[in-house]
């Protein structure tokens, strides 16, 4: 890419002041972004049992939802929850474009969050402009201050729920009142608000432009039915101001009053008219200028609207696409897997392990033994009593220190077992068996792994 | 929109320009390499069988992970940057 290029792709802007706009699709987006950051807020403080409901307690390595917890054994259900998060923003955005830009991207949500709390104390966008423009005042250091004091206390708090996810977050709270957290706490809660600061109070729209893999790559996810934000070129031009009684037919205009509201509500800045631009993250703003402007005017609502390139030229729109019903279909089929196997989850799992140093020992002329550590890892919430059995070869014995092997809730500990197999039975190294564990409160909890024994070669 | 206004306002969009092709998406692969790899492995174990003497929370052997992640993902990237830019030179 030339340089020139390169600063025709980059063209210098000033911040950012977005105007604010009312109408349906920002009410929406306001109500996203309520509900959003509720949850992020709320859902640290829910307790389940005697418990936080959602905790990802890394220490010691569960993840508690609700009543499940899930352990780094699991990790499938996290490697499938990744591919279903990926799927459906494959299918959101081959259905309804950057859906997920405007109305859920944490992004767009902190920012607007920030601008909310930027209007609070600095006043609507033209005394912002204003703002910027003025000298340092006494007015405008108490309301830069105060803007930026909210701005911290506000990233403060979201760095300490981000952490709360992570360590239980009433122990942080007193952690953090009696200044005692551990280094790597203060360090990921002022990491998290730094980010958050930076991120939602400074970069903004530029995150979008200049950093979202997200954004360059969601149109290879759209087809000329994909819904998009766009103006109704044929309808709006040529654009021109005019008296609010006249007639534009008369004066050869089109709808477009070029007030240019659109383009000042635009959160990044680009003028919509120009045509479906990559900036654009389909927040609607400027449809809700737009239809505000047009119903002033007595014009019909939706020069700008959500609509399709098909619709646009003219052509039958289609909501099935096969695209659409292949993301849709895997999508269903992963989430069905996954929701089967979590109900089908067995609350134990164990680890076979040889004994390394002796493959195997001669017990007396007619007995081969092998010694196994069998690590047991107790999922439940309850302590469970394990009766241990052994298959698959002839004559085959195991033995363990005790009975009952016990093991509490939620926790790991090892046995050793001593497997015995006659001799005569024993037909070379290597001979799969099976080791199954019971538990003795509850037969529906079991398992079986496969291990080998090991013999001489005759 | 602006016109190039001046030399300041020019910088500062290179400065994040670069920012954005390197800091930001070697963020985001190591958070996810960070994932996968401590879903799998133990920080704990890791230092036991590496580094004994030292004391290293698992909180801490995550972070200093993910750092690791970062730091490696954001040197491919700068190398990138650097590389796709003389490739530029007219020949
Ligand atoms: S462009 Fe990227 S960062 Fe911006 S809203 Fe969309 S997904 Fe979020
Ligand atoms: S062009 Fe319209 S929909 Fe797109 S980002 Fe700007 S205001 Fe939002």
């Amino acid at each position: 890419m030339s340089e020139q290029q390169q600063s025709e792709m980059y063209v210098a802007r000033e911040k950012i002041h977005p105007r604010e706009v009312k109408g349906p699709f920002q009410h929406l987006r306001n109500l996203a972004v309520v509900v959003l950051l509720g949850i992020y807020y709320g859902l640290p403080w829910l307790q389940w049992d005697d418990r936080q409901a959602v905790l990802f307690d890394l220490p010691s390595r569960q993840f508690h939802l609700f009543a499940l917890t899930f352990w780094p054994q699991d990790f499938v259900y996290l490697a499938l929850l990744l591919i279903v998060a990926a799927l459906s923003l494959f299918f959101f955005t081959a259905l309804a474009g950057r859906l997920w830009c405007g109305y859920a991207c944490p992004q767009t949500v902190w920012t607007e969050a920030f601008i909310w709390m930027e209007r609070l104390t600095e006043g609507n966008r033209q005394k912002r402009l204003r703002l910027d423009k003025a000298p340092w005042t006494r007015k405008k250091i108490l309301r830069r201050g105060g803007k930026h004091l909210l701005w911290i206390v506000f990233a403060l708090f979201t760095g300490f729920t981000f952490v709360g996810y992570f360590t239980p977050i009433l122990e942080l709270g007193q952690g953090v009142m009696q200044l005692s957290l551990g280094f790597w706490e203060w360090f990921w809660l002022l990491f998290y608000s730094v980010a958050t600061w930076g991120n939602a109070g400074f970069l903004r729209e530029q995150v979008c432009i200049y950093m979202c893999p997200y954004a360059r790559f969601q149109s290879a996810m759209f087809d000329r039915n994909t819904l998009i934000i766009s103006y109704d070129e044929e309808r709006g031009e040529p654009r021109g101001g005019r008296a609010r009684k006249a007639d534009p037919k008369a004066q050869g205009l089109g709808d477009c009053i070029d007030c240019n509201l659109c383009v000042q509500a635009c959160p990044t800045g680009i003028d919509i008219r120009e045509g479906l631009q990559y900036e654009c993250i389909a927040c609607a703003a400027c449809i809700d200028a737009c239809n505000g402007v047009m119903d002033k005017m007595n014009y019909p609502r939706g020069l700008i609207r959500y609509s399709t390139e098909n619709a646009i030229a003219g052509k039958p729109a289609r909501v099935l696409r096969p695209r659409v019903v292949v993301y849709a279909v895997l999508l269903l089929a992963v989430l069905a897997g996954m929701g089967y196997s979590i109900s089908q989850r067995v609350p134990l799992s164990i680890e076979v392990l040889a004994d390394r140093n002796v493959v195997y020992r001669e017990v007396d002329w007619a007995t081969i033994e092998n010694v196994f550590t069998v690590r047991i890892l107790n999922k439940d919430r309850i302590a469970h009593d394990y009766a241990l059995r052994v298959d698959g070869l002839e004559g085959i014995e195991a033995f363990v220190q005790d009975d009952r092997i016990r093991v509490g809730a939620g926790s790991t500990d090892s046995v050793v077992v001593r497997v015995q197999v006659p001799r005569d039975k024993i037909d070379g190294p290597g001979q799969p068996f099976q080791l199954r564990l019971e538990s003795l409160q509850d037969p529906d909890v079991h398992v079986t792994n496969t291990a080998r024994f090991n013999g001489p070669r005759d | 929109m602006a016109s190039l206004s001046n030399g300041q306002d020019e910088r500062k969009r290179r400065l994040l320009q670069r920012y954005g092709t390197t800091v930001w998406p070697s963020f985001l692969v190591a958070a996810v390499a960070s994932v996968v790899f401590f879903g799998n492995i133990d920080p704990e174990t890791l230092q036991v069988q590496t580094l004994p003497e030292w004391n290293i929370s698992r909180l801490g052997g995550y972070t200093i992970g993910f750092f690791m992640f970062w730091g490696v993902g954001l040197a491919s990237s700068i190398l990138c940057l650097i590389l796709q830019k003389m490739g530029n030179r007219p020949t």
